[in-house]
Order: structure tokens, then sequence, then C-alpha cells
């Protein structure tokens, strides 16, 4: 009996280790609501790691693709989310316009865009973390990554 | 006793210099574009801490800029020794440099209490009305650079932060009208 505890704690704690590894980089959530009489309602919430993690596994040829047009930007990038995490919140910029409002804020250590217009809302939150590591493995997939 | 109050006064000591640090410590500045478009009520406002863009700004090296620094060709110039000409109003008095006056424009040119001032007013509907005022230390750091045909963006920035609130640009027409400002609030509020 005893031993099964030692077992079930062992598993719990792993487990319990692994979602804390799963979830170091925060969470993605992705909200998106049409207002339409059946539209629908998409929510997704996912660990941030998970977005570097899915590069590695993208075909090599898109991946190559991508890598090779962020490259010449990649510093300013790096310059950009380097200083983006180090600013208090902040509204980078606001769209008004008629039956249309889109936000992209820092907030905390995320990006937050929402779009607020006539047909649907959308809400994106994203770690600047996993951005920065999304950024990185996009670099480390060209043919001769910027450092 | 006296041990204690000595613990006492030293903590307090280093608790009140800690604070002053704090106090002391500067504000981010954040340049402010605000677009606004009377007729449709459209609006875009961006806001960019001065210190990320002082960051990003050297990181871009495309065209004429390159490491903060902007290049101007000789032909850009239509023969005008910019630098002379700065430097001529940088030591001048408050004073007003250029007036002129045709077919429905009234532009003027001053400095001001240590501003550059540039005022354009243009007569009839499509007509604008732009008013800029830079701060000399902002032009001063523009010109800071050793070579004689570039800005140095990324100077002007770091004297842009230091000048405090500023409001650098306002364009108004009568269907839109366009502000840039400085100042250490983060939103447009």
């Amino acid at each position: 009996m005893l031993l099964l505890g030692k077992i079930a704690l062992g598993f719990a704690g792993t487990a319990l280790a692994g979602m804390g590894l799963l979830c170091s980089e925060g969470m993605i959530q992705v909200n998106v609501v049409q207002r339409q009489p059946e539209g629908h309602h998409i929510r997704v919430m996912a660990p941030a790691l998970l977005v570097p993690l899915g590069l590695r596994f993208a075909p090599r040829d898109r991946i190559s693709e991508a890598s090779a047009e962020i490259q010449p930007w990649l510093p300013t990038i790096r310059a950009a989310l380097a200083q983006l995490r180090e600013t208090d919140d902040f509204i980078l910029v606001e769209v008004n316009e008629p039956g249309q409002h889109v936000r992209v804020a820092k907030s905390g250590g995320s990006i937050l865009v929402d779009v607020n217009a006539e047909e649907e809302t959308v809400h994106v939150s994203a770690p600047i973390r996993a951005i920065s590591s999304a950024v990185e493995e996009l670099a480390a997939a060209g043919p001769s990554p910027v450092k | 006793m006296p041990k204690k109050i000595r613990k006492l006064a030293l903590l307090s000591a280093l608790a009140l210099s800690v604070a002053s640090m704090a106090v002391a410590a500067p504000k981010d500045h954040y340049l402010h574009i605000k677009v606004d478009g009377a007729e449709k009520g459209e609006s875009v406002n961006v806001n960019v801490p001065l210190s990320m863009a002082e960051k990003i700004l050297p990181t871009i090296n495309r065209g004429n800029l390159h490491e903060g620094r902007v290049t101007i060709s000789h032909a850009d110039m239509n023969g005008v020794d910019l630098r002379a000409m700065l430097d001529a109003i940088r030591t001048a008095s408050d004073n007003e440099f250029v007036t002129v006056k045709q077919h429905g424009q009234d532009v003027r040119v001053a400095k001001s209490n240590g501003n550059l001032v540039v005022h354009v007013r243009e007569a009839g509907e499509d007509g604008h009305n732009v008013d800029i005022t830079v701060p000399m230390k902002v032009v001063d750091a523009l010109f800071s650079t050793a070579k004689k045909d570039e800005l140095d963006l990324g100077a002007a920035l770091r004297a842009l932060a230091d000048a405090g609130d500023t409001l650098l640009v306002s364009v108004q027409n009568a269907t839109q009208q366009v502000r840039i400002w400085v100042d250490s609030r983060s939103s447009q509020d």
C-alpha cells in the first residue's frame, strides 16, 4: 500500500512538474466571437511553449523561407522585444473607425491585440517571452542566423 | 539603548536614500502621434516609448538610415549649407528669421524661448495650418555628428527625452488633424 502511494506521488509530481514546465512561458489566448445568429465562439488557451516547439516540427522549406525573410529585421525585432519586456504597460496603437476599433497594447508580460468590429470581436494575448522564443526558433532555421 | 537608536538611524537613512533614488529615477517619455479625421470619425493613435525608439533606431540599416543616423545627399539640399544656417540660428537671439507671404500662404520661421518654430498658414478650403516646434537642444543633437551630410536621429531622440513635455508638430486642415508630441504619459487619455 505504501509502495502504491509512493508511485502515485511520483506520477503526480512528474505530472505537476510537466505542467509547470509547459506553462513556464505563459499562456497564449485567442478568443473570437462572431456576432451572427449562428456565429461561432472560438476560445483557445494554450501553453506558449508550444509555439517554438511547434515550429521545430513545421515543414523545413516553409520555415526556411520565413526565416530568410525575417533575417534582415532580426536585430530590430530583438531590440523591440527586449525593450517591450522592460517598459511599463502602454497602448502602442489604437485605431478607431466607424464600426471598428483595433487596439495593440503591452500589458504585463504580454502583447494584447483587440479587434472590436461589427461582425466579430477578436482578442489575442501572447507572452513576449514566447514571441522571443518563436522568433529565435525561426531565426535558427535560416541558412545563416544573425547573432 | 544608544546602539538601538544608532541602528534605527542607519536604517532610516538607508530607507531615505533608497526612496530618494526611486524618486530621482527618470520616467520614460513617450512619443505620441494622433491623427483625427473629422469627416468619418476616424482616429489613429500611436504611442512609442522614447527609450524603445532609441534602442530600435540603431538596428535599422536601410536606405539612408544607418546606425541611428540619416545621410542627406547634396542633391536634396539644393546647395544650402544647413549646418551653417542652423549654426547662425543657434547663436542668434530670439528673432523671426523668415517671413514669406504670397498667394494665400503665410510662412514664418523663428527662434523663440529656446525653440525653433515654424508656422505655415494656407488660405482656402484645402489649406493647411502647420505648427512645428523643435527645442534647439534637439536641433543641436541632430547636427552633433562629425559628418557634414548626416543627421543624428538617435542623439535627437535622447535630447527629446530630456526636453520634457513638448508639442512638436500640429497639422490641421478642414478634414484632418495630426498632432505629434512628447510627454511622460503612456496613453493619450
